[in-house]
Order: C-alpha cells, then sequence, then structure tokens
C-alpha cells in the first residue's frame, strides 16, 4: 500500500491533469486538419502554418492595434477562414483529381511560403501577446487557465462540428462529398461550394486554435514546426474523419507524453508515444476509432 | 600590303600587352580577403541570439571594409544556416567551393560548429568561430586550422557551480552538500555540453544533485519536467535552452507552482533579454546569466586603452540597427569583439609576417596570438592550445561571468574580480518563483 502511495503522490495526479489540459490543446489542433484531411480526404500539409498566420494575427490587432482579446478573436478566426477558402481556391482545387501526392506536395510549397513570408513580413522575433491569465490552484497542484480555455474550446468545437456534420445539410453534403465526388454533382450538388465551405470551416477551426495558442506559446515563423506533426498524427490515430476518435486520440497522446516524461525523461514520453503510434498503426491501421475503411 | 600586315600586328600586339599590364595591374589591386560569415537569419535560433550575433560580426566587418587591413582589402559574404545543421555545412561547403571564400566566421549554435569545423578541416580551411561554446567541437580533435577565441561549455557549466558553490553559505545558509540544485537542459550538443560542466562543478562543489535532465528545443510541453521539477524540490534551478523553449519552460513553471530561490540560465536564450522580459513579464527579475561578459558591462579602466572607442562605436551603431533596446545584447558584443581580434590581431600578421591570406597564412598567425587579460573588449585574453593538445584550437584564456538582470538592467555578479554589485540570492520573498 506505502509503495502505491509512494508512487500515486499529488504530482502524478498534476502529472495526469496536465495531460488531459495538453489533450485539450492537441484536440483543438486536430479539430480542423480532420475536417479537411479526414473528411474530404485534402491534405493540407501547411495547416500549422494557416495557425501560424492566425497567431500573427491576434498578436498585430492585440498588440500593435490595440484591439480587446475577445474583439481581435473573431477577427483571427475570419481571417484564416478566408486563408483556408483561399488555399482551396487557388492550390487545392486545381488538383482535385489528380493523385493525393501531389496535393501533398503543393501544399507542402504552401507551407515553405508561408514560413517564409512570416519571416519576411513579421521578423525572425518571437512574439508574446503579453496577457498573462491567472492560475488555477488546488492544494499542491496549479493548472494553467489558458490550457482550461483551450479544453473548453476543444470539448465544445468537437460537438459543434459533430452535430454540424450530422444534422445539417451541408454537413451531410460534406460526408457525401468525401465517399463519391464525382456521383454528387450528378445529383444535383454544388461541389465547388461545398469544397470551399468546408475548405473555409477548416480554416475558421485552425483560427480558433490560433486564438486559444496565442495565450500559451510565442508566435514565430517556425511555431508549426512544433505542432504539425503531432496533429497529422492524431488525426490518423483516430481514424481519420472521426471526431471523437481524433479528440480521444489526442488525450491517449498527451497522457502517453505526460506521464511517460513524469516517470521517465521527457523525451520518452515522446519516443512512447510515437512508439504507441506505429504499434497501433500494425493492429489498427484505419485509426483507433475507424469510421471508414 | 606588308606594312598594313605589321601595323595590325603591331596594334593586335600593343593591344594584348595592355590587357595583360591591366590585368596585371587589377590584380595587384584586388588583395582582398574573402570573408564567408555564417549565422542563423531565420529559423527558431535567429532570434534566439544568432541575428543579434550577426549584427555585432557585420558592424566590425563594414568598418574594415572602408579601410582594409594592410593593404588588403576585406570582403564579407553573408550566408544564413536557417538553424539547421545540414544547411550550415552545405552553404559552409558552398562559400568555401564556389565563392572561393578564404576564410570562414560566425557560428552561432554548436549542433552546427560540431559537423562544420569537421568539414571545414578536411577542406584545409580556416574557420574562425566567434560564438558556439560545445567542447565537442575542439575535443581531442586536434584541428589544424579552426580557432575559438570564446569560452568553452564545459568552462560555462563549471563556472556557475562555483558561483553558487563559494555563496551557499553565505547566502543560503547551507553547505553545499545540503544544497539542492537541478540542471535542466536543451539535449542539442550546446546543452548537453554545459551541462556536463554543471554536472563536474557539482561534483567538485559536492552539491546534492537532485535532477539532471534534457529536453529537445522544439517541445511543445514541458509541463512533466515542471511536475518533476516540483517534486524534486530544487534550491537552484541550472538553465541550459534556447528560445522560445526558455519562455516555455519559465511560463509553464509559473503556472505549474514552482518554487525555487534561484535561476542561472547559460548564455543563448537567456542572453536575449528583450525576450525574456516579453515572454515572462516580472519574473525574469533577479534571474542569472553565465556568458562572455557583455563589452558595455566590462572593466574599461582595466582594458587595452584602445578599446573604449571601439566599443562605444559598436554601441551606436547597434542601436542603428536596433533602436529602442532596453540592455544591449552580450551577444552583439560577443561577436563584435571576436571579429575585430582577428581584423586586428590575427590577420595583420598573417599578411605582414607569413605573406597572405592563404590558411596557413591564418593558421600560424593565429597560432602566435598572445594577449594578456584586459586586452580584449571581453576583458579576457587570448592565447590558443597548439597542435597536439587536448583542446587545440581553444583560447586557453577566455572565461565567461555571471550576470544578473535587476529591474531592467543587467550587473556583473561573479567572479569576484569583474563584479559590479552582489548577488541578490535567494529570490526576494513576494516573487513568483520565491521558495521562502
Amino acid at each position: 500500500m506505502q509503495g502505491f502511495l509512494d508512487i500515486f503522490d499529488i504530482y502524478l495526479l498534476e502529472a495526469v491533469v496536465n495531460g488531459i489540459l495538453l489533450g485539450g490543446v492537441l484536440a483543438l489542433l486536430a479539430l480542423g486538419l480532420n475536417l479537411i484531411f479526414g473528411v474530404i480526404d485534402v491534405t493540407w500539409i501547411c495547416y500549422a502554418e494557416l495557425v501560424m498566420i492566425g497567431m500573427y494575427g491576434m498578436y498585430y490587432m492585440v498588440q500593435v492595434f490595440g484591439l480587446p482579446y475577445w474583439a481581435a478573436a473573431p477577427f483571427a478566426i475570419l481571417l484564416v477562414a478566408a486563408l483556408g477558402a483561399a488555399l482551396h481556391y487557388i492550390v487545392i482545387a486545381p488538383l482535385l483529381t489528380a493523385p493525393p501526392i501531389n496535393q501533398l506536395l503543393a501544399t507542402g510549397g504552401v507551407l515553405f511560403i508561408l514560413q517564409s513570408f512570416a519571416t519576411v513580413a513579421f521578423g525572425i522575433d518571437f512574439r508574446n501577446l503579453g496577457i498573462r491569465l491567472p492560475v488555477l490552484a488546488i492544494g499542491e497542484m496549479h493548472f494553467s487557465y489558458s490550457r482550461l480555455l483551450a479544453f473548453i474550446a476543444a470539448l465544445v468545437g468537437m460537438l459543434a462540428v459533430y452535430f454540424f456534420m450530422t444534422r445539417t445539410y451541408t454537413g451531410t453534403a460534406i460526408r457525401a462529398i468525401s465517399q463519391d465526388r464525382q456521383i454528387m454533382s450528378l445529383m444535383g450538388l454544388d461541389t465547388k461550394r461545398i469544397y470551399l465551405i468546408t475548405s473555409a470551416l477548416g480554416g475558421a477551426l485552425a483560427g480558433l486554435a490560433a486564438c486559444l495558442l496565442v495565450l500559451q506559446y510565442d508566435v514565430h515563423p517556425f511555431v508549426g514546426l512544433s505542432f504539425g506533426p503531432i496533429t497529422f498524427l492524431i488525426c490518423v490515430l483516430g481514424g481519420l474523419g472521426n471526431f471523437v476518435g481524433g479528440f480521444i486520440a489526442a488525450f491517449v497522446f498527451a497522457e502517453i507524453i505526460s506521464l511517460g516524461g513524469l516517470f521517465s525523461d521527457l523525451e520518452w514520453g515522446y519516443v512512447l508515444a510515437f512508439a504507441f503510434f506505429i504499434v497501433m498503426m500494425f493492429i489498427r491501421p484505419a485509426g483507433l476509432f475507424a469510421r471508414r475503411s | 600590303m606588308l606594312g598594313h600586315k605589321a601595323t595590325r600586328l603591331l596594334v593586335g600586339l600593343s593591344a594584348a600587352i595592355a590587357v595583360l599590364g591591366m590585368a596585371v595591374a587589377a590584380e595587384a589591386q584586388e588583395k582582398k580577403i574573402k570573408i564567408g560569415v555564417i549565422y542563423d537569419l531565420t529559423g527558431p535560433l535567429a532570434g534566439g541570439g544568432s541575428e543579434l550575433q550577426y549584427i555585432g560580426a557585420k558592424i566590425m566587418l563594414d568598418q574594415y571594409a572602408k579601410t582594409g587591413v594592410e593593404g588588403y582589402k576585406v570582403e564579407a559574404v553573408y550566408a544564413d544556416a536557417q538553424s539547421k545543421p545540414d544547411v550550415a555545412i552545405n552553404e559552409a561547403v558552398r562559400l568555401i567551393e564556389q565563392e572561393k571564400v578564404n576564410m570562414l566566421l560566425g557560428f552561432f549554435s554548436s549542433a552546427q560548429c560540431v559537423p562544420v569545423a569537421a568539414r571545414v578541416e578536411q577542406l584545409k580551411n580556416f574557420m574562425w568561430i566567434t560564438t558556439c561554446i560545445s567542447s565537442a567541437v575542439l575535443a581531442d580533435k586536434n584541428f589544424k586550422y579552426v580557432f575559438r577565441p570564446q569560452a568553452s561549455g564545459d568552462q560555462f557549466g563549471m563556472m556557475t557551480m562555483d558561483f553558487i558553490a563559494q555563496n551557499a553559505k553565505e547566502k543560503f545558509g547551507k553547505e553545499p552538500k545540503d544544497l539542492r540544485v537541478a540542471i535542466i537542459h536543451e539535449d542539442g550538443a550546446y546543452g548537453v555540453d554545459v551541462s556536463k560542466g554543471n554536472e563536474a562543478g557539482a561534483k567538485k562543489a559536492g552539491f546534492n544533485v537532485v535532477m539532471k535532465e534534457g529536453y529537445s528545443a522544439t517541445a511543445p510541453d514541458l509541463s512533466a519536467l515542471v511536475t518533476k521539477l516540483k517534486r524534486a524540490r530544487p534550491d537552484v534551478i541550472f538553465h541550459t535552452g534556447y528560445n522560445p523553449d526558455i519562455t516555455l519552460f519559465g511560463r509553464q513553471a509559473r503556472e505549474q507552482g514552482l518554487k525555487f530561490a534561484a535561476l542561472v540560465g547559460h548564455g543563448a536564450g537567456y542572453g536575449v533579454y528583450e525576450k525574456l522580459k516579453e515572454g515572462l513579464g516580472g519574473d525574469v527579475n533577479y534571474v542569472f546569466n553565465t556568458d562572455p561578459i557583455s563589452i558595455w558591462l566590462a572593466n574599461q579602466k582595466s582594458m587595452d586603452p584602445k578599446l573604449p572607442p571601439v566599443i562605444k562605436m559598436v554601441g551606436e551603431e547597434f542601436d542603428k540597427a536596433k533602436p529602442g533596446v532596453a540592455i544591449r545584447s552580450a551577444h552583439v558584443g560577443m561577436a563584435a569583439s571576436n571579429t575585430y581580434l582577428f581584423l586586428t590581431d590575427v590577420l595583420p600578421r598573417a599578411i605582414k609576417k607569413y605573406g597572405g591570406v592563404d590558411p596557413d597564412a591564418l593558421r600560424k598567425a593565429a597560432l602566435e596570438v598572445d594577449i594578456p587579460e584586459g586586452g580584449t573588449m571581453l576583458g579576457f585574453g587570448v592565447k590558443f592550445h597548439g597542435e597536439g593538445q587536448q583542446m587545440a584550437g581553444q583560447n586557453e584564456r577566455s572565461f565567461p561571468v555571471v550576470i544578473q538582470y535587476i529591474d531592467d538592467k543587467s550587473y556583473v555578479v561573479w567572479p569576484k574580480s569583474q563584479a559590479q554589485r552582489e548577488a541578490v540570492l535567494p529570490l526576494p520573498k513576494g516573487t513568483t518563483f520565491s521558495n521562502q
């Protein structure tokens, strides 16, 4: 019993809760990508760079133009939504019928364009919003409000997207178009419009993630490198297009990182998380909560 | 007809001689040293201090581009390593093989320095390192063409441990063996090397090392590291990192309620006060940093009298490049001083005594550098370990200093010979991280 208590200390509980909060951040990031990558089978390898542009948008509106945070957030979401729509219109639409590798390479190009654009336009300095939210203290445990906010946003966002996809005509059309691109236009659906709406929605979700991430991280042109690969892995692990699966996969991933980092070196947490992903790809290639084969 | 041909031949010959003569004259005029300069101007390391190093080196190179050195024109060719070791290697090779530079200068990141130094040595070119500190760059390599006036990473780690050891009893009221210390570091060549120095220093001082751990500088979350630190309850945290990992650590440490008595940083991100202040706000107050002394804090009275005007010039030029900076970063002076050392000591000797700027002439000139303490803007002297020695190419007279940020100013607090004020130790009651 004493041995159990020695291990199950207050810090273990703190690591578990911090893992859940990190899971909220990752789930929030995965939401928009799951919609694009998972549902309509379009690969935006530059997804994290759209988040980066949204973070810069927030920084400039709050720090430079003096807008309150809550007023700046909708503009940032709209900005990234517009970017998402533009990305589809300019880059993806001409490649819709091409092999997926072409989309991957083209959006890979956009990734470098956005990184270089940010370097030239905003400089290489790390920018900080300068907002320090209070800390929630429960006994010896302390938790970040900014992460709690991200967690709540991820939860609400996931439910909203889920209901949108299952209860609305547009949502049903988005799901239908992912099953057969050609047949839907024969059934009278304006596929171009649906793709554009989905891309704008994916962009808006990236914008939402940007609004909450900018409270926790400095923004710089390469901030996407820290999040991009993990976000893709979470979408795949949860089962492409499965929002609940993606949400849970984010928490599984985050808990492995957090607890692995607590019981061993921090780096081992990441090693274990990626090893878990590889093993799961052998066992369940379509993801933990596969929606479709 | 014959006369006409003879005239044409004469004109042709005259033209050929004239062209040849002009070429020779042009060659005589074109005596120059072409210096390849590599820093990170993009990528995460740029904002972590590399761009400031670039500015420092450029200020000095621009000055000597106007005057030349011993009849040689100074021409700098700049390249961006993009915070990537592979790009640094490719750029180094490109500058040597395509741009035909006579030497390379710069390098911020140790992860780049280690492979680039080996490649440059292989190509028998000359490399003058202004910044990166990892001992692994030179230790047991016996390089002939790579020189570093900068202090090495293990010296950084040993210096901070010595600083805390000498203050343990007086400031913390504890014997060194009772002082709990934690060593955390980014897991690249730079962080690992400094942490080795930390570990050796802790062993020498007899500290109780309660935790030692590395992490990736690009990790998106350090909360597990902070939780472990909370459990380990260190009095002093020795941290080596770049940015933004330092601000991420500081922010998560605050959010998770980590308490300690002192936080001691080791250069890189800790040397860029503006960014620390922006990311951590008032929590940066009383943080320590270890670096070669900022040229603007060095004791000018004990310095070679020709140096203070140069320091003034560097300050003025830096203010033009980056107006409105509260504390001029030590990074700028570091690169400026080490570049100045090359341009005023090594290069003139290579030209005058060894007849040019080829790698062997530069190498011989560098090996003869013998500058006493106070002979550089950074306060230390310069003499390089010679061939066959364990750290061949490393300046044996360099040393870092410990500074403390207090109310938007930085003060040298260690070693005592350079100290401008007493260190504030432990963290005052009421500050965010204070464990009192």
